[in-house]
């Protein structure tokens, strides 16, 4: 504190020693124009008024907001404080048949993502082609999985499968585009040569494309992987297995002591893969030089990607 | 005079050997795959069967019931899911921006606070939204206030990651500018930092955005407000044109905001 003031005052010192004086403006030397700031003016309070208006009109029972704080410290207080260790084992299946969900899933998304996004990618295929492939991608990344999930879970039942269906079509919209932006990035060399010996199409994909664009496809699939685990968790809820399940069953039971294992089990099982399956994605690009570098200031670059938040 | 016959043999390089960790990695993987397929009990035979014979979801979707588009009951649905990402987006993403800046090493010099921050973060982000809903559904009660508190986190979550993702690849010349002419930790942070990342974070904002309002649709499936409460109404009775008629307008929705969102990204950065 008495440092801080200290501070303070040999800047207000500094400040009346150095500062400059501002030297006198020489006539006809124009300074260049504030930038127009009016579009940031009028979206900022066009934002305020929406917030605005979204708080008065909501139904929602604002009073309820004071006791929410305290209405959650009692659940988490009843759900760590009755936890039952026998429960341990079984809720540990349940993660890890959300994990195998989640596995099962991402290979069927792989298994329609990477031949599809073949022939998204206009350096291979003529303009129309990529195009209606393009649509097909951008409406199966339109659908939440859980919208699958409710429509697959009356064809199959509640078991799992409904699950893995609904992340496998779920997640072949983004992977799609994903990858035919890493195919379309590739170097033309590789392919031209692989020409220039007389290669049949396939030949050239097999020989010429598809080792230039692996590790990322890989990587990529592992990332997706990741996110699907959070989405299977979540399919769950709604009936589609796996721990999800269980958390719902739990809550809907007031059995809270199984609930609070389980989400305990959730958030370790779920942060234990991460890192598993973030290393070995390190591991895979650190040999090659990125393709497409994930840049986050790109508004066309960073969609495909930031629908992994979305993972639900 | 040597003729091409007797030139040596051109010295080939070596093939390259298979790399252990790709076929590794491969064998894994498939030992992963037959695996999981045992443990979820997965046939291709029960896929093919079950899609091939009537279903009520599949005919649903044949006949969507576009009504729902004009029904009143559906349009206050649809303002709540609105109103709850507004809110949401804005509560969520203006507490985002202070976690960001506490979890960098410039934003906060006292490294066990920031192991802490850093650690918060992690936890919040690792449940789903929508389990964030039934928790809030249990502990708050059903409403849209459990939606709103469940958008929040899960706002906070992904507009944090975010933004400290951007915050990692900051210049740091006008950091050290700031320090070198004595400036506080927070005059710092706002006249050396936030100017750099902020049209990147608006971005973000508005990304978030159109990411809560696809989340508060399936909020409602647990009971926490907005559309996905209709959704769940319609699937629990059974009535599939309903229920496809609603997402089609659902579409429609997340559609136009997200043109609108795009638009104005675009403009930002």
């Amino acid at each position: 504190m008495a440092q801080s003031k200290a501070r303070s005052k040999v800047r207000g010192k500094l400040r009346v020693g150095l500062m400059p004086t501002p030297p006198d403006q020489p006539a006809g030397v124009e300074l260049p124009s504030k930038p127009v700031t009016t579009f940031r003016w009028v979206s900022t309070a066009l934002a305020l008024a929406l917030v605005l208006w979204s708080v008065l009109k909501i139904d929602a029972k604002w009073s309820r907001l004071i006791d929410a704080p305290g209405d959650m410290w009692t659940l988490c207080t009843v759900m760590f404080s009755s936890m039952e260790v026998n429960k341990i084992s079984g809720l540990v299946g349940k993660m890890w048949e959300s994990i195998a969900i989640a596995w099962l899933g991402t290979v069927i998304a792989a298994l329609l993502a990477v031949p599809l996004s073949f022939l998204a990618a206009d350096n291979l295929v003529g303009r129309p082609i990529a195009w209606v492939t393009r649509q097909v991608f951008n409406v199966l990344r339109a659908i939440p999985e859980i919208i699958l999930a409710l429509a697959f879970i009356p064809i199959f039942g509640l078991k799992p499968m409904a699950g893995v269906l609904a992340i496998g079509v779920g997640s072949v919209g983004t992977l799609g585009k994903l990858f035919y932006e890493v195919i379309e990035g590739i170097n033309k060399g590789p392919v031209e040569a692989a020409d220039a010996v007389g290669a049949s199409r396939l030949q050239r994909l097999r020989w010429g494309v598809l080792p230039q664009v692996a590790p990322e496809i890989t990587s990529f699939l592992l990332y997706r992987f990741e996110v699907n685990i959070r989405a299977s968790a979540v399919l769950g809820v709604v009936g589609a297995g796996g721990i999800g399940s269980a958390l719902a069953q739990a809550l809907s039971f007031k059995d809270f002591g199984t609930a609070g294992l389980g989400l305990i089990i959730v958030v370790l099982g779920t942060i234990a893969v991460d890192t598993i399956s973030g290393a070995v994605r390190r591991r895979i690009v650190a040999g090659s030089t990125p393709i497409v570098k994930p840049d986050l200031n790109d508004p066309t670059k960073f969609e495909a990607r930031m629908d992994d938040f979305g993972g639900n | 005079m040597t003729t091409l016959d007797d030139a040596p043999p051109p010295v080939l390089p070596a093939k390259p050997g298979v790399s252990t960790f790709a076929v590794g990695g491969a064998l894994i993987a498939a030992a992963l795959t037959i695996v999981t397929a045992r443990s979820v009990g997965f046939s291709l035979s029960e896929i093919i069967t079950n899609f091939t014979r009537k279903n009520s979801p599949a005919e649903g979707l044949l006949h969507p019931d576009w009504g729902q588009i004009w029904s009143r009951r559906s349009r206050t649905a649809f303002i709540e899911t609105l109103q709850l990402a507004v809110i949401g987006t804005a509560i969520g993403a203006t507490s985002a921006l202070p976690l960001a800046l506490w979890s960098t090493t410039f934003g906060n010099p006292n490294r066990w606070l920031r192991m802490l921050v850093r650690s918060c973060n992690n936890v919040i982000r690792s449940i789903p939204d929508l389990l964030w809903a039934l928790l809030f559904v249990t502990a708050v009660g059903i409403g849209a206030l459990s939606g709103l508190l469940a958008l929040f986190f899960f706002s906070l979550a992904v507009t944090t990651k975010l933004t400290s993702d951007t915050l990692d690849g900051i210049d740091m010349g006008p950091i050290e500018a700031a320090n070198a002419s004595g400036a506080s930790l927070t005059q710092m942070l706002r006249t050396a930092v936030v100017p750099q990342i902020l049209p990147s974070y608006t971005s973000f904002v508005l990304y978030n955005f159109e990411l809560n309002l696809r989340a508060s649709a399936v909020l409602g499936l647990v009971g926490a407000g907005g559309i996905g409460q209709r959704i769940e109404f319609f699937r629990g009775a059974g009535r599939w044109e309903e229920l496809w008629g609603l997402v089609f307008m659902f579409f429609l929705v997340v559609f136009i905001v997200e043109r609108i969102s795009v638009t104005l990204r675009r403009r930002l950065i």
